[in-house]
């Protein structure tokens, strides 16, 4: 606990706390007033303060995965820009190859602040857009095979230039986007957005003076570090190994593979990707900027406290990953849907570090939301909606998995049925929790979400982008894995099974129907060690069916409704003979057939 | 000599129920007595009985009662409601648990949701469907309904919400499974229908907004019925108010219709408190802080108006007050006074942390084994402790000498857990913890004025409760605010709010349309049918007509915004309402509350808005000087001379402890103690302090 001179605990809690505010309120300026529906459903936007360096002192609280997506942007406009920027300037970008993004729709907004004609801090913003042109409306096609098919990309420039806008920039971004008026009003919000955060700083500045300032600045990247390092050396020195997969891209079945070595050395953790398969033709290559954020996230979640998103935690960690692997793809790699390997990115840490910290570590959930989108033109006008199913985590030391809710990378909400009802030609037919989905344990995954739809338009198209049918949410210490995720199209002449991340769009006709079904969570322990009684309860409740109950947890009703405590302890004992295999096979054919799905018990087969 | 009346104002917090009377004559009478949680209107009756007999008066000289209450938040909190069902839509039954799926913290990989409040065994589904205009694409399954209700009946259900996909456009259906719920189930069974307590479009947070209502129905009728049982039987005739969130009352027996709508009741009768005694006084743009035991609130007053807001989740937990975090709790979409609390107060506990900082709370001491100075058995020191180790407090006993304290035990924990981890004097220490609690506090006054655009230095700092005129003007003077205000009696304000609230109903309606496509004529027509509904309801309650004035706002957005803003648009007085004025309104609002606004992008009405309330209401005037005493018997304190520390720069001060009547109107200069029976306000050096014409002391906090 050695801090510098000039620094005292007080004012740096204090500091601490106002850069914090600083951040949420930039948040909440861009939350309240922002178009991109992606803003308002998936939080899909960051905000953060920095130091005169560019180092992220303080960052909202908006989306988990965003917590490294600044780094490698701030340091390209320090060492570009350094000399030459004057008050009144503000940055724009959203290329991940020559400025640090992550990818186009991302567009990247930063404000430097001056103090007696030098750089003291700066403020930034990134914020999802609907829509910076490419092959498809909302800019991200799985099928793009190179960055240039994504839309529009921009380097590093000035929207501003001693205040007074760039009027030529603005009109290149405006002619470029299918929804302008959107991507104009989510700009403004930006701008105001930093504008706010400028405010608070200067008040901030004012009162330290900005050497005081900057001193504060670096006692609190030594703080973050501090904790950081205390956490690691906490956790046992070794060399942990993962690796998990998505299932293919297209048609392809092809599993896409993603490994990761973490090693605890003392008070460092390297994070190395080596060995991950390599970048793919199509938009789920991530670029680094991706691979560091995910990573980031990963790791804080993985500690048991809180410390303060600034840049000295993430001295204690480095990153390793090859140069053309998807994980960290050569120019020109499309990126445009690298959302959905960022999930699978983190399952991958999360099943490291429950071998480092067991005790606070889950099985694995849902894997990523799946997202839906339709679209069509109507009278003249095209509309669309994309709607994220969101998912359940796996069960975890001590408390079952969550039924129903938002991977915690990310932060993501659900579009109101009521809303999109009166806006657009889709009915919701049924929005809710699936019985058997949750994978066996001592402490049960938690239950998948199913979503179904129809249309009443004409035509429309469907957009489709899941996960997790062959590679399952692993469980944990005897846990059984989640339920598979399913997309069914159903029309009179009959129902089919859709590819999980098909690289076109389905032409969808009045009256056909879409469902569907979300991947479940693992179960966390032997599922027979799991009380009775609790079992009890979630066939009350409908989360379990009694064939599932009996099977695959060996709990057998007297009179459907009351436990038979001879007979189930009888018929665990019998179970426990039974291979962790048979179990999953097993557990896999009851979730077909409570579901009435039993038609694709081919799948059964295909998972591993 | 005709006999002197009162009105009674009656505060229950967890801790303490506060009843404050106020005389026909202008006397004020107060009492603080421990709350029975048990059945909170045991201590409304002992206390109101013990009061009155120190005053030789009567219950049946009690006018009126008013009366704030927790019962609803903590029926929640301690899951203690009724055994409720909910009947939906088929297929929609998880809508109420999926919830809206945000998370309310990151990097918390041991997060549980709030538990349903109806589990999903008892959550029913009910074949039929209406589409977004109302119409009916599938009619009711009535014989369903009916086969439901022996279900309900044999799993002893006590209360039933009902919330169909699209009831806000056509409530047909809800009705009808209403009337068949009762005609199956009898009288004995609650019932909420979600188009009479929230006819608003959005599943999610009109549901759980129902089932709210219907776990709280049961529990919040007996609790009333017994309290007006009580009282009825000591011989108090008159009515019974209740605070509703909104800061203004509603009879008993409405709220027991809509108990959702009090679920805010008692911070929001501090911060109407604020507003009046604030603006009797010549101030109409405060930020109220009120701070006690465990948290401390802040609320913004404009213009004389509480800022609100229908952005709430009951059962979340400390409200964080960045209100970037959601789904913490169950949603709650009725209109509450926009408190923002965050887990600081003089119970909140002192640690270090690892990386070598203090922080302050939020978890609290509570009430046992309280602050080491209690001495009752807590060792973990709180910023009672430090404010203690200060010289700030009175360092032999508190609540004007009925709690004995050991300031010597505080000092020593302060020692221990601050000042030597951190190498820094005690004092020093001390300091620190004190400069941090305020640090904290800004945070909450921020998110209910910087978060909303309002600049903090345009509002003075009006503070109460227990802890409040402590830390005022260190609050005051992080935010750069000029005039720190502590209303007499800041211990039991809350409770003397009470007295000053108003009847106030309002309602809702959603109208999704584009504001420029939308008529006056038929604008006005449909504000005119929401008024009529606010009407009945005032009506009911025995208001006369003449006396109900109803005022109108619209919830806008620009198309393609998730967030409205409620922009007010005047009474049917005003005549016709002007769409383009009613556009440049918005525009404005937006741009003062976010920076910016565009005129060229479309503007959509969400909702519509009536509130309703009474003419004659509007006169009634605040009198802080007592024609007589009131609370006699107490001991006076005795002006006296304390060592108290303000900081490294200011260093140790010998500091006059005096009591309010010691101040006048000419200024005093700081430092200076002001030592009460409820609570202690302290004046920094460099500032000054007086009590104006309202007993008020105004702390001017100078260059």
């Amino acid at each position: 606990m050695n801090m510098k001179e000039n620094v005292d605990p007080v004012t740096l809690e204090i500091v601490k706390n106002a850069l914090g505010s600083i951040a949420d309120e930039m948040a909440l300026v861009i939350l309240r007033t922002a178009y991109s529906p992606i803003v308002r459903d998936s939080m899909d936007f960051s905000t953060a303060v920095f130091d005169r360096n560019g180092r992220t002192v303080a960052q909202g609280l908006t989306l988990a995965v965003h917590l490294g997506a600044f780094p490698d942007a701030m340091r390209k406009i320090v060492s570009e820009h350094g000399e030459s920027m004057r008050p009144g300037d503000m940055f724009l970008m959203n290329d991940p190859y020559s400025g640090g993004g992550m990818h186009l729709p991302d567009i990247y907004m930063i404000l430097p602040i001056f103090e007696a004609e030098r750089v003291a801090a700066f403020v930034g913003t990134i914020v999802h857009h609907a829509d910076v042109g490419g092959a498809v409306p909302g800019s991200m096609a799985l099928g793009a095979t190179e960055i240039f098919q994504e839309g529009l990309r921009i380097p590093l420039v000035k929207i501003y230039e001693e205040g007074r806008p760039n009027a030529a920039l603005f009109s290149v971004l405006e002619m470029n986007s299918r929804m302008p008026s959107q991507l104009i009003g989510d700009l403004r919000a930006q701008v105001a957005s930093c504008k706010a955060g400028e405010r608070g700083v200067r008040e901030l500045l004012a009162k330290l003076g900005p050497q005081a300032f900057a001193d504060y600045c670096e006692a609190l990247h030594d703080y973050a570090e501090r904790l950081a390092r205390a956490e690691i050396a906490s956790m046992p020195d070794g060399d942990y190994f993962y690796e998990d997969y998505i299932d293919g891209l297209g048609s392809d079945p092809t599993p896409i593979a993603f490994k990761v070595r973490v090693t605890v050395a003392g008070s460092d953790l390297v994070i190395d990707w080596t060995g991950t398969d390599k970048q793919v033709q199509g938009a789920i290559n991530g670029p680094i900027a991706t691979t560091n954020s995910v990573t980031y996230a990963a790791v804080r979640s993985a500690m048991g406290i809180p410390i303060p998103n600034c840049d000295g935690f993430s001295r204690a960690l480095s990153i390793r990953a090859e140069l053309g692997s998807i994980v960290h793809p050569e120019e020109p790699a499309a990126c445009a849907a690298r959302g959905v390997i960022a999930y699978r990115m983190f399952d991958v840490l999360l099943g490291a570090f429950a071998q480092i910290v067991p005790e606070r570590m889950p099985a694995l959930g849902e894997g990523g939301p799946s997202v839906v989108s339709f679209s069509g033109r109507e009278r003249g006008r095209g509309w669309l909606v994309t709607d994220g199913i969101l998912g359940s985590w796996g069960g975890r030391p001590g408390k079952d998995g969550v039924d129903g809710i938002s991977n915690p990378l990310g932060n993501m909400a659900n579009q109101p049925i009521e809303l999109m009802e009166a806006r657009l030609p889709i009915k919701v037919l049924r929005y809710e929790l699936v019985n058997d989905s949750g994978g066996g344990g001592r402490y049960r995954g938690g239950l998948a979400i199913r979503r179904s739809y129809e249309v009443l338009s004409e035509e429309a198209q469907l957009g489709l982008r899941s996960d997790r049918r062959s590679h399952l949410a692993s469980g944990l210490k005897g846990g059984l894995p989640g339920s598979p995720s399913l997309n069914i199209l159903s029309r009179k002449s009959g129902e089919q099974l859709l590819d999980v991340m098909p690289l076109g769009l389905v032409t969808l006709m009045r009256g056909d129907r879409f469902t569907h079904i979300a991947p479940g969570g693992g179960g966390y322990g032997d599922p027979l060690a799991r009380p009775a009684r609790q079992v009890l309860e979630d066939i009350l409740d409908g989360k379990v069916s009694k064939e599932f109950a009996e099977k695959i947890y060996g709990v057998v009703l007297k009179d459907g409704r009351s436990l038979d405590e001879f007979e189930t302890d009888n018929l665990r004992r019998r179970l426990a003979k039974k291979s962790h295999k048979d179990r999953i096979t097993e557990q896999l054919r009851i979730f077909l057939k409570t579901n009435s799905h039993l038609s694709y018990s081919h799948l059964i087969e295909s998972v591993s | 000599m005709s006999q002197i009346t009162y009105r009674a104002g009656v505060d229950i917090g967890g801790t303490f129920t506060d009843i404050v009377l106020l005389g026909s004559d202008g006397s004020t009478h107060t009492k603080k007595l421990s709350s029975t949680p048990a059945d909170y209107g045991m201590a409304i009756v002992s206390g109101l009985q013990s009061l009155l007999e120190e005053l030789n008066a009567t219950a049946g000289q009690v006018r009126d009662l008013t009366h704030g209450t927790t019962v609803a938040t903590n029926t929640i909190l301690e899951g203690k409601g009724a055994k409720t069902a909910l009947l939906t839509t088929a297929g929609f039954r998880d809508v109420v648990e999926i919830g809206r799926l945000r998370l309310p913290t990151l990097y918390d990989l041991n997060y549980s949701k709030p538990v349903p409040l109806v589990p999903r065994r008892y959550r029913y589904e009910v074949a039929e469907r209406l589409s977004s205009s109302g119409s009916v694409a599938m009619p009711l399954d009535e014989a369903g309904v009916v086969r439901i209700a022996q279900q309900l009946s044999s799993e002893q259900i006590e209360s039933v919400a009902i919330c169909l996909l699209h009831s806000y456009a056509n409530p047909a259906h809800e009705i009808r499974i209403r009337d068949l719920l009762r005609e199956e189930l009898g009288t004995n069974i609650y019932l909420t229908c979600s188009h009479e307590i929230l006819p608003e479009i959005r599943e999610y947070e009109r549901t759980s907004t129902t089932v709210v209502n219907a776990y709280l129905g049961p529990v919040v009728v007996g609790y009333l019925k017994s309290l007006i049982g009580k009282l009825r039987a000591i011989g108090m005739a008159g009515p019974v108010h209740i605070m509703h969130s909104n800061g203004g009352v509603m009879t008993a027996s409405s709220v027991m219709e809509k108990p959702a709508t009090i679920i805010e009741s008692g911070p929001a009768a501090g911060v109407i408190a604020g507003a009046h005694v604030a603006n009797a006084s010549g101030y109409s743009d405060i930020i109220t802080v009120d701070m006690g035991g465990t948290t401390a609130k802040a609320a913004m007053i404009e213009r004389g108006q509480p800022a609100r807001t229908t952005e709430y989740e009951v059962g979340a937990g400390i409200n964080l007050s960045s209100k970037l975090v959601k789904g913490g709790g169950h949603a709650v979409k009725l209109p509450f006074i926009d408190v923002s609390e965050i887990g600081a107060g003089g119970g909140s506990k002192i640690r270090i942390d690892n990386g070598g900082l203090i922080q302050v709370g939020p978890e609290s001491a509570g009430a046992v084994p309280g602050p080491v100075c209690y001495d009752a058995g807590g060792t973990t020191p709180t910023l009672t402790d430090a404010v203690l180790t200060l010289g700030y407090l009175n360092q032999r006993h508190l609540a004007g000498g009925e709690l004995v304290i050991n300031a010597a035990k505080a000092r020593q924990a302060i020692e221990t857990v601050v000042a030597k981890p951190t190498g820094v004097e005690i004092l020093d220490a001390a300091y620190g913890v004190f400069s941090i609690a305020a640090a904290t506090m800004t945070r909450a006054v921020k998110a209910v004025s910087t978060y909303r655009g309002r600049d903090p230095r345009d509002f003075a700092l009006f503070a109460f409760g227990g802890n409040g005129p402590i830390v005022a003007h260190a609050i005051a003077a992080l935010m750069d605010m000029k005039t720190v205000i502590v209303p007499p009696s800041p211990g039991v304000f809350s409770a003397l709010g009470l007295l000053y609230s108003n009847t106030q109903h309002e309602c809702l309606q959603t109208l999704l349309a584009r504001l420029d496509s939308l008529h006056s004529r038929d604008l006005a027509v449909s504000l005119s049918k929401l008024a009529t509904r606010v009407r009945q309801a005032m009506l009911a309650e025995g208001s006369t007509a003449s006396d109900i004035d109803v005022t109108y706002a619209l919830d806008l957005r620009y198309a393609g915004q998730a967030y409205e803003l409620t922009v007010p648009i005047g009474s049917d007085d005003a005549g016709e309402f002007r769409i383009d004025g009613i556009a440049d309104a918005f525009h404005r609002e937006h741009e003062r509350t976010y920076g910016h606004f565009s005129r060229t992008d479309s503007i959509e009405i969400v909702n519509l808005r009536a509130s309703g309330a009474l003419r004659s209401q509007n006169e009634r005037s605040y009198d802080a000087t007592p024609a007589s005493p009131g609370n006699r018997g107490r001991a006076q304190i005795e002006p006296t001379v304390r060592t108290a520390y303000f900081g490294k720069q200011r260093g140790l001060i010998e500091t006059p402890v005096v009591p309010r009547s010691a101040l006048s109107s000419s200024p005093r200069r700081g430092p200076l103690i002001v030592e009460e029976y409820d609570s202690t306000c302290v004046v920094p050096p460099g500032a000054s302090a007086v009590v104006d014409s309202n007993r008020n002391i105004v702390i001017e906090l100078g260059a």
